[in-house]
C-alpha cells in the first residue's frame, strides 16, 4: 500500500526527514511512532502529496506521490495534525463540500455524509458552527471528513490529540472496526495507543527508523531495562542488601521513608521480573508491603535507550 | 467543471457569511451614491457640458477611494487558508491548483460586480424620477460599467496573488492595496506632469494611465486596447498567483 524508499526532505539547514524506507502492507494499522518533531508529520505530508521529497521516492497505491498526486489524493483520506477546519461553516455544510471536493454528489454523498456522522458519533452537533465546537469534536469532524470518499488508506496525524479519554476509546474502536477495509497510517507520541490499535510500529526519531516491528515484541524489547517499585516496612538496616541478594537484581536503592513505610526502587536484569521472588522474601522475613509494582519505562527512556544505540 | 463549481459556491458563501461583503457593499454604495450626488449638483447649476455618467466617474477622490475595495475582497482569499491550516487539506483532495485559483478568483469577480448595482439602479432611478428629462447617454454608460469591470479583474488579480504570498491578511492587504494604487496613480502624475515631459514619454505612459481609459470610457469610446491591457494583465497575475501556489509542490 505505502512503499518509501530513501525519502528525505530538508528544510534551510535542517533534515527533517533522513533516508526513510519502510513499506506498509495493505490491511494493517501502522503506528508512527516518534516525540515532536521528528519528521512524522513531514513525511505523512509527503505521503498524502502535499508537497515533494527532497530525495527519494515514496509510492501509494502504486502511485508515486509527486508525479501522480491526483491519484494518490483520491486514495487517501488524510487527517493532518490539529485538525484544521473551515471555522464559518456547520458540521454537516462542511462534510458535503468536502464530501463534494472528493468527487460524491447528490445522495450518495448525502447517504455518506449521514454515514460518517454517525460513525463518528458527531451527528448531534451536525447543526453547530465549527467555531463554536470543543477540541474533540473537531477532531471527529477532522477524522469524519478523512473518511468521507472510503479512501483505502488513511493518514491521520495524531488522532486522538485533544481527546478526553472516553472519546479516546471510541476513535481507537472505530480504527480498528474500519481494518480489513482500510490500511492506516497513524501518529502518536503514546505508547500506548499503539500499543492498543496498531499491528506495527515505526519508530522514529531525528527523521530516521529507530526501530520497525510489531508492538509486542517491540515492548518486551523495551521493558527490558525495567523497573520495580517496591514500599515496605521491615526493621533493619540490611533489607536493601537482602533485595540485592535476589537472582537478577542489579541494585536496589531507598528512594525515601515515610512513618516506617520505605520507598525502595529496585532495578532488574533485562527480560526478568522479581516481584514473586521480592513478595516470598518478604513473606519469609515478616515484612509488610503495600505496594509492588513493575514501572515500565516511558516513551522517553525508550527514545533515550534506541538513539544511543543509534 | 463540477469542482470548479462546487468551490465556487463555498468562496462565494464565505463571503456573505463574513461581514466584509457587506462591509465593502456599503463603503461602495457610500462612494457611488455621495459620487452620483455630487453629480446631480452639477446638474442643478445649469447647463454645462459633459452628462451625469462623466461627472459621476471622473472624480479623483472617486478612484482613490475605489482601491479599498480590493484588499478588503481579496485578502481573506488564500492567507486565511495558511493562517488556519484548511491550505493543507484542501490541497491534499483530488483539487488541482488552478482550480482553486480560479474558483477564488470567480468568486470576488462576482461579488465586486455585485457591488455597482446600486449605482446603476441610480441612473435608473433619476431617469424614471425626471421622466427622461436628465440626458444619461447609453454608450457612457455602459462604457463607464465596462472600465470598471476590466479594471475589477485587472485589481483583483493583484489581490489574489498578493494574498497567495503571505499567510498574513494584513500584509496581503498592503501589498495590493499598495500595487493597486501606485500602477492608478503612476499614470494620474505623467498625465498631471504632461507637458514637461517629451512626447513619445507620454504617449506609452497613456497606454497604461487608468485616468486616461476612464475618461475615454465614461465618455462612451469602446476602446479595446485597454480591455486587452486588463485583461491580459490579470490573467498574467493569476497565472503568477498558480505558480506561487504550485512553488509549494516543486520546491525540493
Amino acid at each position: 500500500m505505502i512503499d518509501v524508499q530513501d525519502l528525505t526532505k530538508q528544510y534551510a539547514g535542517r533534515t527533517a526527514v533522513d533516508r526513510l524506507t519502510f513499506q506498509v502492507e495493505p490491511g494493517q494499522i501502522v503506528g508512527f511512532l516518534g516525540p515532536n518533531g521528528a519528521g512524522k508529520s513531514t513525511t505523512m505530508r509527503i505521503l498524502s502529496g502535499y508537497m515533494p521529497p527532497t530525495s527519494g521516492r515514496a509510492t501509494v497505491n502504486g502511485h508515486d506521490v509527486f508525479h501522480e498526486s491526483i491519484a494518490v489524493r483520491k486514495s487517501i483520506g488524510y487527517m493532518p495534525e490539529m485538525a484544521p477546519l473551515y471555522t464559518d461553516m456547520k458540521v454537516k455544510e462542511y462534510l458535503r463540500f468536502r464530501a463534494e471536493l472528493k468527487g460524491l454528489s447528490g445522495r450518495e454523498m448525502r447517504q455518506r455524509v449521514g454515514e460518517v456522522m454517525d460513525l463518528c458519533t458527531i451527528t448531534d452537533v451536525r447543526r453547530r458552527l465549527i467555531g463554536h465546537l470543543s477540541k474533540g469534536f473537531r477532531q471527529r469532524v477532522a477524522l469524519a471528513d478523512a473518511l468521507l470518499h472510503k479512501p483505502p488508506l488513511l493518514i491521520l496525524d495524531e488522532p486522538t490529540n485533544g481527546l478526553d479519554p472516553v472519546q479516546i476509546r471510541q476513535v481507537r474502536d472505530l480504527l480498528r472496526s474500519l481494518k480489513p477495509a482500510h490500511t492506516i497510517l497513524l501518529s502518536t507520541h503514546i505508547l500506548q495507543e499503539v500499543e492498543a490499535v496498531c499491528d506495527r510500529v515505526l519508530m522514529i526519531h531525528h527523521g530516521r527508523i529507530l526501530a520497525n516491528d510489531t508492538p509486542d515484541r517491540l515492548t518486551r524489547g523495551l521493558r527490558a531495562a525495567s523497573v520495580v517499585q517496591v514500599e515496605l516496612r521491615a526493621g533493619g538496616d540490611d533489607v536493601l542488601a537482602k533485595i540485592e541478594a535476589l537472582p537478577n537484581v542489579r541494585k536496589a536503592t531507598q528512594d525515601g521513608e515515610e512513618s516506617g513505610w520505605r520507598t525502595i526502587t529496585v532495578r532488574v536484569e533485562a527480560n526478568q521480573d522479581v516481584r514473586e521472588p521480592l513478595m516470598d522474601l518478604a513473606l519469609k522475613q515478616g515484612w509488610k508491603i503495600r505496594e509492588l509494582h513493575r514501572q515500565l519505562p516511558s516513551l522517553e527512556d525508550v527514545f533515550i535507550e534506541l538513539s544511543a544505540a543509534d | 467543471m463540477r469542482l470548479l463549481w462546487v468551490l465556487f459556491k463555498k468562496e462565494l458563501r464565505a463571503f456573505f457569511v463574513s461581514p466584509v461583503a457587506y462591509v465593502v457593499l456599503a463603503l461602495v454604495m457610500v462612494l457611488s451614491g455621495y459620487s452620483f450626488r455630487a453629480a446631480l449638483s452639477i446638474l442643478e447649476r445649469g447647463p454645462s457640458e459633459g452628462s451625469i455618467v462623466q461627472w459621476m466617474f471622473q472624480p479623483n477622490w472617486f478612484w482613490l477611494s475605489y482601491f479599498f475595495i480590493f484588499p478588503l475582497l481579496t485578502m481573506r482569499l488564500f492567507a486565511e487558508e495558511k493562517k488556519m491550516g484548511t491550505f493543507e487539506t484542501l490541497f491534499t483532495t483530488p483539487v488541482h491548483t488552478w482550480q482553486v485559483v480560479l474558483s477564488k478568483y470567480l468568486a470576488a469577480v462576482f461579488v465586486y460586480s455585485v457591488l455597482w448595482a446600486p449605482s446603476f439602479i441610480n441612473f435608473h432611478l433619476i431617469d424614471w424620477i425626471t421622466a427622461g428629462q436628465v440626458e444619461i447617454p447609453p454608450g457612457s454608460l455602459k462604457g463607464s460599467y465596462l472600465i470598471l469591470l476590466v479594471m475589477g479583474l485587472f485589481n483583483l488579480s493583484i489581490g489574489c496573488f498578493a494574498s497567495a504570498l503571505t499567510s498574513n491578511q494584513i500584509i496581503a492587504a498592503v501589498i495590493s492595496f499598495t500595487f493597486s494604487l501606485l500602477h492608478f496613480l503612476g499614470g494620474l502624475f505623467i498625465m498631471v506632469l504632461g507637458r514637461k515631459v517629451s512626447e513619445t514619454f507620454v504617449d506609452i505612459i497613456s497606454y497604461f494611465a487608468s485616468m486616461e481609459h476612464i475618461r475615454t470610457f465614461t465618455s462612451g469610446l469602446i476602446d479595446t486596447r485597454p480591455i486587452v491591457y486588463y485583461t491580459s494583465l490579470a490573467l498574467l497575475f493569476l497565472a503568477l498567483t498558480h505558480q506561487v501556489l504550485e512553488f509549494r509542490r516543486w520546491k525540493p
